[in-house]
């Protein structure tokens, strides 16, 4: 009888070590990911993916499709803007497909900070070219693939919060394409500076 | 008299072995540019302290990998390993040439060209996974040798804390007290970054300001909570370099034919606050060490009285770093006192003496192409001609004896001055520099210093440097 109860405890045990091995899978996956994200990521992009420096992006909140996508092209060495080259290329080169995609979840799952209000003009202008375009120009309206509160969607990067410097100096890489992508290409290749200026100083203001 | 020479012969030893911490190995293992670590080389940016506090162990190469059934790590070790080379070739030049050391009359040759100044040779980065290694070996043209130089293992891990803290911590083993510290205002890797070899010095340095560089083992622990608070602990106990035992004939043990042997062990701490914001940095911190001498010498044996330092720092460091505009103000103010029982009863010293040095500095760089320093520097002290004497250590008329230039008449280390340097950097990696070294005063005095008619100003040392990394 003892020999029944002992098997059938040692079933059951096999049983839930399974389900919990499953389970296992997914977060050790996520463990991995915020380890490394708080032990070095945090370096540069703070803690919790909120950066205290406007040279490094804030990626709390980020969507995760895009943090993967990015960290895939600095470790493919296709995303060629000079920041990629100094700093990403050799911090992605030894990051798996697994651990990318727990770096991304975890940073996709951070609470982003509160955004800064800048000059209101400023930022008024920014609203604009953001919510509408500029028809004059042929450029579209940014809201249309990052959404109308810049929370991104699918693909397209959460912009909202975004540090302003950051934001700018992307807008100038996909105007100079040194950072290539087409779409971006286009919808910059027009646009003035103080443009690009107000844009990201009202994304930075959004929370 | 020994003690003097030994204190001297220390103090000479450290203009030698100062400079080159920044190795494209480390480049090349993380796959980053030297930017992410350097302002320009070789002063860190926060991330280049990260690095250091993490064993330099962040890599992005492949591996040769071993584990065991358990998935242990066995062994990580880099495809190529993390070698890098250094080359320094100057120029320098002094306002008044020296005295000529064959005879009693006439100048030695104005204008030393040192090629190389120094040349290097490193082992820097992972060893294995948490441990790593900055190695150098460097060749001394004044000594026409290769020797052991700056050197830093270390292990380091992590414990995330609550609400996501990271704590660092790590051991390190290191042959020179301050090499192993995170900032550049201690002084191994301090500003001014490179310094000639072919000039006068200053008589006074405190023990750890260098004079115990490359002589000494030191074990140490720290941790890093934050990335903002540091604190370490090490001990240091004598490793000479170049010294055997003449009963042995072998490396050890140490005896009185060898001088400024540590008695036990000398503990160091070191505590540093850093704040972040935005693209600047500030960070307060102190630092200190307290070291026993035995003077050693010809029938002085290693033990019995000892020489005491007192040495405690006090550092503070702002750095901006923009895309354009670098600017970084720093400074370091250290304390020594000495209890000078072995030197006061062997050599006539005073029994007690203290010292104060002052550096003080502002580094600006356009975009990491341009840029210079102006630093101030001073150190004074208690006026003891048995430890700062007037003589050049050796007897007078004796063949190579000349009178004054390294000397102080009066006996006082009292030395301030200014330094300003010009730097051009083509590529992040390699730096031309012009660097003017002005004395206020020298060795105690502003004009005749010496005795023999010298003015500090007669040491202005005009210095070009074209320093390369590789």
């Amino acid at each position: 009888m003892k020999t029944e109860y002992s098997l059938i405890l040692g079933l059951v045990l096999v049983l839930v070590a399974s389900v919990a091995r499953a389970q296992d899978a997914d977060d050790i996956t996520r463990q991995a990911g915020a380890r490394i994200a708080i032990t070095t990521c945090a370096n540069c992009h703070g803690k919790g993916g909120n950066s205290i420096s406007s040279k490094f992006p804030n990626l709390a909140g980020q969507r995760p499709n895009y943090l993967e996508a990015q960290l895939k092209a600095f470790r493919g060495q296709t995303r060629g803007d000079p920041d990629a080259l100094a700093y990403m290329w050799g911090m992605a080169a030894p990051l798996t497909d697994v651990t990318i995609h727990g770096v991304s979840e975890y940073y996709a799952s951070q609470k982003p900070g509160p955004g800064r209000p800048g000059d209101p003009q400023l930022v008024g202008r920014g609203e604009d070219v953001y919510k509408n375009g500029v028809p004059a120009k042929g450029i579209p309206a940014c809201a249309a693939c990052h959404g109308p509160n810049a929370e991104g969607l699918a693909d397209f990067p959460r912009l909202a919060g975004q540090q302003g410097a950051y934001l700018e100096k992307q807008l100038r890489s996909f105007k100079s394409e040194l950072r290539e992508m087409a779409a971006m290409h286009a919808v910059t290749e027009h646009l003035e500076p103080a443009e690009m200026d107000a844009v990201a100083a009202y994304l930075q203001s959004l929370n | 008299m020994k003690t003097i020479l030994a204190l001297m012969g220390a103090g000479l030893f450290l203009l030698v072995s100062l400079g080159a911490q920044a190795v494209p190995s480390f480049a090349r293992q993380t796959g980053m540019a030297c930017e992410a670590c350097h302002t320009v080389f070789p002063e860190l940016t926060h991330f280049g302290r990260m690095f250091k506090a993490n064993a330099y162990t962040l890599d992005s190469l492949k591996q040769v990998r071993g584990i065991s059934a358990t998935r242990e790590e066995l062994l990580s070790l880099a495809q190529m390993p993390p070698i890098s080379a250094m080359a320094q070739v100057s120029y320098t030049q002094t306002s008044k040439n020296l005295p000529d050391s064959s005879g009693t009359i006439g100048s030695a040759q104005n204008g030393t060209v040192s090629f190389p100044e120094a040349a290097s040779l490193f082992y820097a980065g992972k060893v294995a996974p948490g441990l790593g290694a900055f190695l150098q070996l460097t060749y001394d043209n004044a000594a026409n040798k290769v020797h052991i130089d700056n050197t830093d293992v270390r292990y380091a891990g992590h414990m995330i804390l609550a609400d996501e803290r990271d704590l660092i911590y790590g051991v390190t083993l290191h042959n020179n007290p301050t090499v192993q510290d995170l900032w550049n205002t201690t002084p191994a890797f301090g500003v001014p970054f490179a310094v000639t070899n072919a000039a006068l010095t200053p008589l006074a340095h405190t023990q750890i300001d260098g004079a115990l560089a490359q002589s000494v083992a030191g074990l140490g622990a720290y941790v890093l909570w934050n990335e903002s608070l540091y604190g370490e602990f090490s001990i240091y106990r004598s490793a000479k370099q170049g010294f055997s035992n003449p009963v042995t004939g072998t490396a050890g043990p140490l005896d009185g034919t060898t001088s400024n042997v540590i008695d036990s062990v000398a503990p160091y701490f070191r505590l540093a606050y850093e704040h972040q914001w935005n693209r600047n940095s500030i960070t307060v911190g102190t630092y200190g060490m307290q070291v026993k001498l035995f003077p050693g010498g010809p029938g002085i044996p290693l033990n019995g009285a000892t020489n005491r330092f007192k040495d405690l720092g006090l550092d503070v460091q702002y750095q901006y770093i923009g895309d354009d505009h670098l600017v970084t103000l720093a400074g370091t103010r250290i304390h020594e006192s000495m209890t000078l029982d072995a030197s006061s009863a062997l050599a006539g010293t005073n029994a007690t003496d203290d010292l104060t040095t002052y550096r003080l500095w502002a580094t600006y760089y356009y975009r990491r192409k341009f840029g210079g320093t102006l630093a101030y520097f001073s150190t004074t002290g208690s006026t003891d001609p048995g430890l700062y004497p007037a003589v050049n250590g050796l007897v007078a008329g004796a063949p190579g004896a000349f009178g004054g230039a390294a000397a102080s008449a009066n006996g006082s280390p009292d030395t301030r001055g200014w330094i300003f340097e010009f730097d051009y950097v083509p590529y992040l990696n390699t730096k031309f520099s012009v660097q003017y070294t002005k004395y206020r005063k020298f060795n105690g005095g502003s004009s005749n210093y010496d005795g023999f008619g010298r003015n500090a100003a007669d040491n202005d040392t005009l210095f070009l440097l074209a320093w390369l990394s590789f």
